[in-house]
């Protein structure tokens, strides 16, 4: 019993804590410019972090370590740096995205400007971060975050899609001069759903709840059925847009305008449901960021870690998580629209991923760590194929932000 | 496997052959996204007064399309790819009144807001068609 409880609530944590300020940010402007014509980035991006999740979960299960302290101990600590470094430009970037996403949330519910209400958005996440024990920060947020599900209402209320717009699945419609816009969405799709600090984050959280080899079963569901529920709402946000916003001209270029679409389907109760699901979902994402970071860099350094520690257990762990929140806040009052950012975080995320990927494919073909539940042949392709799509992503990225002026 | 080869450098070539742009310039983009925005503005006015969102929804997201919009008449004349100074001046015309509504939309019911709503959609016609 107490088995299936966990596998449930495991499923509803993923479902929850999929989608954050960038995926939120990349499927509605996806959907309002290009209709259903990046659902197929979005669909691959499912399937490679769905991947790299169960590897990530059998690997802590098996090895009784995280990916972090691995990369340290197989790589050496100069290696080490390399992703540490690339994790923390990318990351703070989108750790200011998310607190800005928390704070535009709380801006649509109450009419007070967003500037005003980031800093007490910063200050939840710390509350939260510094006092939480990790089961409320993985359950939490991801249990409000079920009402992501209510985009797909939304759509059923609209009617459902056109067959005219159901044509773009396939046949995507890219205008002339939007095809740096459009191979710009491409990389930011990928960028923000495979998030290396969710890598880590899971991992370090395999460790907080004590996984084992009979917690496998567990991760597999999980990961599977988890992110697949969890990439439904991504999918419904880029229908919503599609739907509503593409054909009123709007490019979907601020958190409240995706909104718009939940209202047209269910008024004004739809667009608090759009807000309550970007609070949880940028409050759980930011925890995810901040957590997954000082896990990193604690865990690299051979420091105590542990969320479950009384913070003087973990004094340096726990300095790590205030100086990457205060360099966070201080991104986000230069005043930059949150969006933008969640924009620029994903692209450079984009860049990095091939960094913080690589190791993986050593590690998971290691039978000191993993014994007999190394990667087989299949999941070894499906490594080097995400790794393949992350250089390209990478070589890519830069130059068609700079083309398509930031989406 | 000749074809998949060729595929990287055959997409190169369609692209030249066809003329077909990469990107637009500085120019089509700025008013396409200020079309965008304008229309953005109009559709939040418009729920607003029809009950779909709350004044607190609709006053927030008007911040945001407010720094959006700001200081796009200093850019427009200098942006590479404008057209003629008729034409900029144009919508500069349109755009004055719109982000005047965005600036201080009605949100109550005792103001002209469909005056607004108007204004909006003329600037993000124009500003559409404009940036093509």
């Amino acid at each position: 019993m107490k088995k299936w409880l966990s596998i449930t609530l495991g499923i509803v944590t993923a479902t929850g804590g999929f989608l954050d300020a960038g995926t939120i940010a990349t499927s509605g402007e996806s959907g309002a410019r290009f209709g259903l014509g990046l659902i197929w980035a979005c669909l691959i991006a499912t399937v490679a972090i769905i991947l790299l999740v169960e590897m990530m979960g059998r690997f802590s299960a098996i090895s009784k370590k995280t990916y972090a302290e691995a990369i340290r101990e197989n790589f050496g600590f100069k290696f080490y740096l390399l992703p540490l470094l690339s994790e923390v430009i990318a990351e703070s970037i989108l750790l200011a995205a998310e607190i800005g996403g928390i704070a535009i949330a709380l801006s649509l519910m109450t009419g007070i400007s967003w500037r005003i209400l980031f800093p007490p958005a910063a200050f939840l996440v710390f509350a939260m971060a510094w006092r939480a024990p990790f089961d409320w920060i993985e359950n939490a947020p991801a249990l409000l975050g079920l009402v992501t599900l209510s985009f797909i209402v939304g759509i059923i209320a609209l009617g459902g899609p056109s067959h005219q717009l159901l044509s773009t699945l396939w046949k995507p419609e890219v205008k002339q001069g939007e095809l740096a816009d459009y191979l710009y969405l491409v990389a930011a799709t990928l960028g923000a759903t495979i998030s290396p600090y969710l890598l880590y984050f899971y991992s370090s959280g395999a460790r907080e709840e004590h996984w084992t080899s009979n917690s496998l079963l567990l991760n597999r569901v999980t990961a599977i059925v988890g992110m697949s529920f969890g990439s439904l709402g991504s999918i419904a946000l880029i229908f919503l847009g599609a739907m509503v916003l593409q054909p009123l001209n709007m490019q979907g270029s601020s958190l409240g305008e995706l909104g718009l679409s939940m209202a047209k389907a269910l008024g004004p109760f739809g667009a608090l449901l759009f807000a309550v699901a970007l609070f949880a979902t940028c409050l759980g994402a930011a925890l995810e960021v901040v957590l997954g970071v000082s896990y990193n860099i604690a865990q690299g350094f051979g420091w105590e870690w542990g969320e479950d520690k009384k913070p003087v257990e973990a004094a340096r762990f726990n300095l790590v998580l205030i100086i990457f929140l205060l360099v966070a806040v201080a991104i986000g009052l230069m005043g930059i629209d949150p969006l933008q950012l969640a924009l620029a975080g994903s692209t450079v995320i984009a860049l990095f991923l091939p960094i913080s990927l690589f190791p993986f494919l050593v590690l998971m073909n290691d039978p000191q760590y993993l014994r007999d539940k190394t990667n087989g042949r299949f999941s070894n392709i499906a490594i080097i194929c995400i790794l393949l799509i992350a250089f390209v992503v990478a070589f890519v990225s830069i130059p068609l932000e700079i083309l398509s002026g930031g989406g | 496997m000749l074809r998949k080869r060729c595929a990287g450098p055959l997409l190169l070539v369609l692209l030249t052959v066809t003329g077909c742009q990469l990107t637009q310039s500085a120019f089509s983009r700025t008013v396409g996204n200020a079309g965008a925005v304008f229309s953005a503005a109009s559709t939040t006015l418009s729920y607003a007064h029809e009950g779909k969102i709350t004044s607190a929804y609709a006053q927030a997201s008007f911040v945001n399309y407010q720094s959006e919009l700001d200081g796009l008449d200093q850019q427009l004349p200098s942006q590479q790819g404008a057209p003629d100074k008729r034409t900029v001046q144009h919508l500069l015309d349109l755009y004055r009144p719109a982000i005047q509504a965005v600036i201080q939309p009605c949100l109550e019911e005792s103001c002209h807001w469909q005056a607004q709503v108007a204004a909006l959609n003329r600037a993000s016609q124009a500003f559409l068609m404009a940036g093509g």
